[in-house]
């Protein structure tokens, strides 16, 4: 017990760049929630289209990044893509985010498709009725009820891509996850360390997830007729 | 003038309207009776081509509909206003955003030009205190009447209602009725889907009476109601009076 308090007693000058770390991580993390929300509402309206070929490819797409393992994918862009391209160093971050963002994509592609199809089919006869085309009834009467109705999907694939972008560590960005691994090699000693990191990842989910609920309740409220 | 031809309308098998035909000519308004599952919303739906027939024409002003591409059809479409039964207001817009929205978007109209003509239209259903509330603040008959006055916005050449009373609690019934009234009035050629049959007898040029699929009768209003043809027809009001 007293070996466990001179360990931390060892680190804290450490604490703060292990802690920081999660500035890193919550960078990667909403990063690729925008990618993966702009590509996630293309690939939805490829999988509702009627035309062939923009629903086969978004079902491939979305069926090869649900299929394969995230840390596959990650090692995949980082050491085999650019070596196959020959582009020599690339920025691991940049790669991290464009990953877990294409990843996400598909994963959101699904969330925003049930959420189109939770949509009345009457607001579509009803716009369709005023001569409303297709884009601009997607755009402005489809989407905004759709992404009302999954925001709450929405926040929890945002507390996943928190979590899971501890994988970067092995692409040796220096996210929180990274830097508990680093402090501890530099002390000789591991529980300190990580347990900061896994108290800190514990403490931004439950943030997130209190955020996640206090907009659930607002838009529910603003449901009530 | 509208015109449907031998419209056919399948799905898949089952064949829900078997060579209906039917003219509505200017200013004529035009109330279609029948029990449930006959095809009426069907036919309604093919009139603006919300649904393509299957096979059939269906002319507006001399534009053939069902010879057009989904994007010229749209087009047409701004001439054809339509009301259902479920209102089907867009939930995230306030009453005048409704309104403004898709004279704004389809015919170019700007901001102040729409609501102008939006807040005209309010005030002729007698909302126009409502116009910055949520559809779901308002009451049933003052939704349908929003509704109206949307499909109003677009200064259509037609009106289309599907049943736009039955989902309305009863003492909702007449306010909507009143506009629709007034509305055939002044002038406005119409073709309304109703099971108010003392409304469809008031206000209707014409009544046809569908069954299965087929316009069994189509005739004034006081031929119909007092000597219906056809033994459906009677068995019909029989039911329904
Ligand atoms: N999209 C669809 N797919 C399959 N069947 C359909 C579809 N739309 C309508 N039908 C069927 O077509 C038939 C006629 O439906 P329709 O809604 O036109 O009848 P209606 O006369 O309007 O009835 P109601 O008075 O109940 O509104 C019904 O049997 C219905 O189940
Ligand atoms: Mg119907």
């Amino acid at each position: 017990m007293e070996q466990l308090f001179t360990g931390f007693k060892t680190i804290a000058p450490s604490i703060p760049y292990i802690i920081n770390g999660i500035w890193v991580t919550l960078g990667i993390a909403l990063g690729a929630a925008i990618i993966g929300f702009v590509l996630g509402t293309l690939l939805s309206l490829c999988k509702i289209s009627n035309i062939g070929i923009l629903n086969g490819f978004a079902r491939g797409y979305t069926s090869i990044f649900r299929g394969t393992p995230l840390i596959m994918q990650l090692a995949l862009a980082f050491f085999a893509v650019p070596q196959l391209l020959g582009l020599g160093d690339v920025n691991a971050t940049t790669v991290a985010i464009i990953t877990f963002g294409l990843n996400s994509g598909a994963y959101m592609s699904e969330i925003i498709r049930s959420g189109i199809n939770a949509v009345d089919k009457g607001q579509f006869e009803a716009a369709g009725a005023l001569g409303v085309g297709y884009w601009p009834m997607m755009k402005d009467i489809i989407l905004p009820q759709a992404i009302k109705n999954i925001l709450p999907a929405m926040m929890n694939e945002f507390i996943t891509l928190t979590k899971d972008s501890a994988i970067v560590s092995t692409i040796a960005v220096t996210d929180m996850m990274r830097r508990s691994q680093i402090v501890s090699a530099q002390y000789y000693t591991y529980f300190p360390p990580m347990f900061v990191a896994f108290i800190m990842y514990y403490l931004v989910v439950l943030i997130l997830t209190f955020i996640g609920g206090r907009i659930e309740r607002r838009l529910s409220r603003s449901d009530q007729s | 003038m509208i015109k449907a031809e031998h419209v056919y309308k399948n799905f898949g098998s089952i064949k829900v309207l078997k060579d209906v035909s039917l003219q509505i000519s200017q200013g004529e308004v035009v109330v279609i009776i029948g029990p449930s599952g006959s095809g009426k919303s069907t036919f309604l739906r093919c009139i603006n081509l919300l649904e393509r027939p299957t096979s059939g024409t269906v002319t507006v002003d001399e534009q053939n509909m069902t010879a057009l591409k989904p994007k010229q059809v749209i087009k047409v479409r701004e001439k054809v206003g339509m009301v259902f039964q479920h209102f089907y207001l867009f939930p995230h817009k306030s009453v005048l955003e409704n309104l403004i929205y898709a004279p704004m978007k389809v015919k170019g109209l700007s901001k102040d030009e729409a609501v102008r003509k939006a807040e005209e239209l309010l005030k002729k259903v007698g909302l126009l205190e409502k116009k910055d509330q949520y559809p779901n603040k308002l009451s049933g008959g003052q939704k349908q009447r929003v509704a109206i006055a949307r499909a109003l916005a677009m200064e259509p050449d037609y009106m289309l209602f599907d049943e736009p009373t039955s989902a309305l609690d009863p003492e909702m019934v007449k306010e909507v009725l009143d506009v629709i009234q007034s509305l055939a009035e002044s002038g406005m050629t119409m073709v309304i889907v109703t099971h108010e049959m003392g409304f469809a007898r008031q206000v209707g040029d014409k009544v046809v009476f569908m069954d299965d699929g087929r316009i069994l009768e189509s005739s004034t209003p006081e031929a119909f109601f007092s000597h219906p043809q056809t033994e459906r027809a009677k068995d019909f009001l029989e039911k329904i009076l």
